[in-house]
């Protein structure tokens, strides 16, 4: 039930609940932009009147910049100082926020405007938390909130041994929901859902740790995410004994002396049966329909209707149409059923040929037809399949068994069948069940194994396999295979501090868009290639494409290199502080890992640390 | 009382009625008297609300009962425990790695972020003495012998690859995992679970998490996955600061977002359903004239 209301400003907010005594507050903003919006215009427009809160602010900031000097002159100072209010989200600094964080539990601020990134983590309490939605931003849109962020929200209620009661307040907003709100605060959490996946540095050192598939396979199947299935393959287990024991019962009842296997075998032949029949052609239309599905092809030309007269060169299958183009050079479409005779050339499908196409056609016309399927041929052809699953049937009770136990044995053979269809179904359905969990794994082998990390066949990590287990980044196989053609080594600590940017970053991210200098480019270009080359390989195997290179990352990283002051930074880029700082320490933490490759790539190794050590000064630390 | 507010109203609690935006000097000041004005003038359930607003008589710490029953769960078994931020898990976790250190045992405390870890190394450099605590993150490494060790779980999780590989055993009697809901992270989740699968047995995990509603579950998969028992200590029932919901009207009145009974304010339904009518001759007048906004 939406309550659409306008957002109060936020002065007028924070004034509000002063006099109602619920200060101090978070009051949690949908975007950054929206939290330092208003804590400017609630600082403008609501000066803090105890002066000496203000003056014990200024102190206290004071003395905070001397401990942590990249947060002198702040563009927020004002808004702290004047107005007892700030903005706290991850676009900024580690020290900034640390100094509302202290400032707050100090009780030398009112409200704190922030989004739900407050929520999670750091521990800092206020009386009020103040919802002006029950909407939460993600990056496709808007959702409800959960009932755990909720719960995290809510739980910053209440200041332990500083207040009787804590408060969650909903204000007005234009996706405020009340009634959400008040059936979430009863709800209970949410479920904790797994998130196991397999990954190359997983895979690696697991493979490397014992030795073969089959340990990392049990290690996978013990996952939280597989638990589920675990359960489901043991009851499938027991389905399957169960029918196992039901069988031989029924054979031992009947006096047959066959072992169960023989009823698997009968239900693997009677199944294999009726697939084959099932597959058959049936009827003249569908013999045609799979038999043109098959024949009809870009390039081909096709006549419409029985006539044929119309005739149309194919250039495109799409779901069940056929597009092409007819003697005038316009578009056609219509359905694969209209389609009379087929002509077997295969032609060039351009413009500048299509007359001489369709004139060999009028020419040779009927010699070049494809005859069409006659249904009694496919059925013969088929039949003789059938003949030899039938001979195999009635060959699976042992010649040599007298007359009787032939008889007693195909009777009881064929009344375990349902038994031995579930003994199969379940057998089936667990080779499901485990493939899931595994498949994952097996498809990054086979990549890792197409580059040399490791040997599929023999299961077996080989020595540039050991040291790519070992470099811990997100993307290992890319940046091994760049080690591996040298790339890294040819690097100055610009580019190679550009290139690390360039993956560490988030993808859609933009880190201000500074010009990059044709070395950099070039450097980013070959290692896009190395990327593409390992993206292809990865397709290949069903592994999903990683994401792309970000390019304004680089730039940014290669300027923080060349030694500009952090201001100057955040002005070149206009990026948000918070964001560049943990690019940048990301970057750095993927430069370690090269730098602890010394061993076997040491020039990259060198250049890594001496670029790692550049980009670690203040706030970067 | 600020001045100048207008007590002709409706008899209800009102909130004052500024218009700051536009002159910010002038009333800021009276704005911020932080005493809840006109009390006497509110109706009982908004006086009821606001009851008892204010700071408690300090009083000596004392460990909650489930405090208590964590450390004393940890003698035997993997404990853990789901309960809201500031409830004090850490407490726990504390006293425990104060025990250990005590006996000359070691111990591993790890968070998923870099900003958690550093202000937990501070924290425990103070409470155990700075030798006694080392650290070590993705760009930070300081103390790594210490019997203490800080840091990210991805760390811990690569020493736990290492150690299997033939590297260092990895050494300690307590891993405290915090945080331990991570688990559900899309990104970073599975490093979780490595961990909790690959922490040899003879170690003692605590694993400390937001409150989950599969706890049981959870623990009797951690259960199954490393041999030990892992039994689960819910943080108290009751929050540690009781909890009140209320509703902020665009006039500036504040009202209970739930009546006695727990069901939703009847003043804010009826403002739902009027809403919904609205939207309703909405709907309606466009029915009638489907003309409209078609053509030109």
């Amino acid at each position: 039930m939406k309550i659409k209301m306008p957002e109060m400003p936020p002065a007028t907010l924070v004034t509000a609940l002063g006099f109602y005594n619920l200060l101090p507050a978070i009051v949690f903003m949908p975007t950054r932009r929206r939290c330092d919006q208003a804590a400017s215009e609630a600082a403008f427009t609501r000066r803090d009147p105890n002066l000496e809160r203000v003056e014990a602010r200024r102190e206290f900031m004071r003395d905070f910049v001397a401990e942590h000097p990249e947060v002198r002159g702040h563009r927020h100072w004002n808004t702290i100082l004047r107005g007892g209010v700030a903005s706290h989200h991850a676009g900024h600094i580690p020290a900034w926020k640390l100094v509302i964080e202290k400032l707050m539990s100090a009780g030398l601020l009112d409200t704190i405007f922030a989004t739900a990134t407050v929520a999670a983590g750091v521990d800092f309490p206020a009386r009020t938390v103040v919802l002006t939605g029950a909407d939460a931003r993600t990056g496709s849109g808007w959702r409800m909130l959960t009932a755990s962020e909720l719960q995290q929200m809510t739980g910053r209620a209440g200041r332990r041994g500083k207040d009787n009661v804590g408060f969650v307040v909903a204000a007005p907003g234009l996706h405020q929901d009340p009634e959400a709100i008040a059936k979430l605060l009863k709800a209970s959490p949410d479920p904790l859902v797994s998130q196991f996946r397999a990954t190359y540095t997983t895979l690696l050192n697991l493979l490397d740790a014992y030795g073969s598939f089959a340990p990392i396979r049990e290690i996978a199947e013990k996952s939280f995410a597989h638990r589920e299935s675990a359960a489901a393959i043991a009851k499938l287990e027991a389905q399957r004994l169960e029918s196992e024991k039901t069988i031989e019962q029924k054979l031992k009842a009947a006096g047959c002396e066959l072992s169960p296997a023989v009823a698997l075998g009968l239900e693997r032949l009677v199944s294999a049966r009726e697939r084959l029949q099932q597959n058959q052609p049936q009827t003249r239309a569908e013999l045609l329909r799979s038999w043109l599905d098959k024949v009809v092809q870009p390039g081909r030309v096709v006549g419409i209707g029985r006539s044929g007269r119309r005739l149309v060169l194919v250039t495109q299958r799409r779901n069940g149409q056929v597009i092409g183009m007819r003697e005038d050079g316009r578009r056609a479409s219509f359905p694969l059923e209209r389609i009379g005779p087929v002509y077997a050339p295969v032609y060039q499908v351009k413009e500048e040929t299509i007359e001489e196409t369709f004139d060999e056609i009028r020419e040779r016309g009927k010699s070049l037809i494809i005859p069409e399927p006659r249904l009694r041929d496919a059925r013969c052809e088929e039949s003789g399949s059938l003949e030899i699953i039938d001979r195999q049937i009635e060959a699976i009770v042992p010649a040599s068994l007298d007359e009787e136990q032939r008889k007693i044995c195909h009777e009881s053979l064929w009344a375990s069948l349902p038994d031995a269809e579930s003994f199969e179904r379940a057998v089936r359905q667990i080779e499901v069940l485990r493939t899931e969990v595994w498949e994952p794994f097996e498809q990054r082998a086979r990549v890792l194994s197409e580059f040399g990390y490791l040997d599929f066949g023999a299961e077996q990590v080989s020595d540039r396999g050991r040291w790519l287990a070992d470099l811990h980044v997100d993307r290992p196989l890319l940046i091994g295979e760049a080690l591996e053609k040298g790339l890294f080594a040819s690097l100055d600590k610009i580019r190679i501090a550009a290139v690390m940017a360039a993956l560490a970053s988030d993808e859609d991210r933009d880190y201000g868009e500074l010009e990059l200098d044709d070395a950099v480019v070039e450097t980013l270009a070959q290692f896009e290639e190395i990327g593409f080359k390992v993206s292809t390989e990865e397709w290949k195997h069903g592994v999903e494409p990683a994401p792309e290179l970000n390019f304004s990352a680089a730039a940014t990283a290669a300027r923080w290199v060349s030694g500009v002051e952090w201001a100057t930074l955040v002005t070149e880029t206009r990026a948000e502080e918070g964001d560049l700082f943990r690019m940048l320490s990301r970057t750095v933490e993927a430069l370690l890992q090269v730098a602890g490759l010394a061993k076997v790539h040491p020039e990259a190794a060198s250049t890594a640390a001496a670029t790692a050590e550049i980009l670690l000064r203040d706030p970067v630390r | 009382m600020p001045r100048g507010r207008d007590r002709t109203g409706s008899g209800r609690g009102q909130a004052p009625r500024h218009s700051e935006k536009r002159k910010p000097q002038a009333k800021s000041v009276l704005a911020d008297s932080s005493e809840p004005h006109g009390r006497h003038l509110q109706p009982s359930d908004v006086r009821r609300l606001l009851a008892g607003i204010g700071q408690p008589e300090p009083g000596p710490f004392k460990p909650d009962p489930f405090q208590i029953e964590a450390l004393a769960a940890l003698e035997f078994e993997d404990v853990l425990v789901t309960a809201p931020t500031g409830s004090g898990k850490t407490w726990i976790a504390q006293e425990e790695i104060r025990r250990l250190l005590r006996e000359g045992k070691r111990a591993w405390y790890t968070s998923p972020l870099k900003a958690l870890t550093n202000s937990k190394y501070q924290e425990f450099s103070e409470e155990f003495g700075a030798e006694q605590v080392g650290i070590l993150t993705g760009d930070r490494k300081e103390n790594p012998d210490a019997p203490l060790i800080i840091g990210t779980t991805e760390i811990f999780r690569n020493q736990l690859f290492d150690s299997l590989r033939g590297g260092n055993e990895v050494r300690g009697d307590l891993v405290v995992l915090d945080e331990a809901h991570y688990l559900a992270d899309e990104d970073r989740g599975h490093v979780w679970e490595e961990a909790i699968i690959l922490t040899p047995p003879r170690i003692r995990l605590l694993l400390l998490s937001a409150t989950i509603g599969n706890a049981e579950e959870f623990a009797a998969w951690i259960s199954e996955v490393r041999g030990v028992h892992c039994g689960v200590v819910p943080g108290p029932k009751a929050r540690p600061v009781p909890l009140r919901s209320a509703f902020l009207l665009p006039d500036k009145r504040l009202i209970p977002l739930l009546n006695e009974s727990g069901k939703l304010n009847q003043e804010i339904a009826q403002m739902g359903e009027r809403e919904r009518e609205r939207e309703r001759d909405r709907d309606r007048d466009r029915g009638q004239r489907p003309w409209r906004g078609r053509r030109r």
